[in-house]
């Protein structure tokens, strides 16, 4: 018997694929994010609330990856801005490929800011890089304080968590103070906003986060 | 289930590594999974027998030890003369 090392990450055509599109955005000065939450946990609901303030001179475009419909792409095509959806057919996530497939015919000079809106689903999205510069976790208040704890994956991978319907905090018994201290026993540096896409609070800390990392890679 | 992926994932590359090392046999291939990659091992475990059943590779056998963090890699082929 004969064991030989053999290195690499396991997904690596997608790593491949990821890299590309990395390089991609790069070469364009594209900033983008990829948002990844449960289902009905706000995600398109975010996006809309943040194209609509959005002044229509911003060049930001959004694919937005479902199993079925392009329900969300007509809901986000309404505020101006170029938006795609991503039908996947049966897969429970996004992969690289996907995104690259989806990018294809469009003029990647013009877009300086890119939001990725990952399938709903708390694991799978988690392994596949995209070429984001960010992951993005949304957490609903009804959902459970819990949620960091039991997929503690993407709560380790993700730069920010975005606690959404903030407005149903009386209703619930969700305590979001817990729910943050949960995210940070995962992922100590993590940073949070509070936002609710109904009442349009929380949103200028959300966007403050936008800018402030946009203006990096100087996408702003 | 996006395990079924993965499992294929590990396929390819060890075909791919076969390949390369013909004409020794794959007998077992280890990987590292962290316990925040997002991978559940018995899942990965199913799905990997599944896909190897009735193909030349079987009886290829996946060995799953525990990485560190987001840990999706491999570690090692066995492979035996033919």
């Amino acid at each position: 018997m004969n064991r030989v090392a053999i290195e690499g990450k396991v997904l690596s055509e997608n790593e491949r694929a990821a890299t590309e599109l990395r390089a991609e955005f790069a070469h364009h000065g594209i900033f983008a994010v990829n948002l990844i939450g449960s289902p009905g946990s706000g995600k398109t609901a975010l996006l809309e609330r943040t194209l609509e303030s959005f002044d229509p001179s911003r060049r930001v475009a959004v694919l937005t990856g479902d199993i079925q419909t392009d329900a969300d792409a007509q809901r986000l095509s309404r505020y101006g801005f170029p938006a795609r959806q991503i039908t996947t057919a049966g897969a429970c996530h996004l992969d690289a490929r996907m995104v690259r497939r989806s990018l294809e015919g469009w003029d990647l000079t013009g877009i300086d800011l890119l939001f990725i809106e990952n399938v709903g689903n708390l694991v799978c999205p988690t392994s596949y890089d995209l070429g984001e510069a960010h992951k993005i976790v949304l957490l609903s208040v009804t959902e459970g304080e819990e949620k960091p704890l039991k997929y503690p994956g993407i709560f380790f991978k993700a730069d920010l968590m975005a606690i959404t319907k903030v407005d149903l905090l009386p209703y619930v018994p969700f305590q979001a103070h817990v729910a943050e201290a949960n995210a940070r026993s995962i992922h100590p540096g993590i940073e949070i906003v509070r936002v609710s896409s109904l009442l349009k609070t929380g949103l200028d800390g959300w966007l403050e986060w936008i800018d402030r990392h946009a203006v990096t890679i100087g996408a702003v | 289930m996006h395990e079924v992926a993965v499992a294929g994932g590990i396929l390819d590359a060890v075909r791919a590594e076969a390949l390369a090392r013909k004409p020794a046999r794959s007998v077992k291939v280890g990987i590292r999974i962290g316990g925040m990659a997002g991978v559940d091992p018995g899942s990965l475990a199913f799905c990997f027998e599944a896909l190897v059943e009735g193909t030349d590779l079987e009886p290829l056998e996946l060995d799953i030890e525990p990485g560190i963090a987001d840990e999706l890699e491999f570690c090692y082929l066995e492979l035996e003369p033919t």
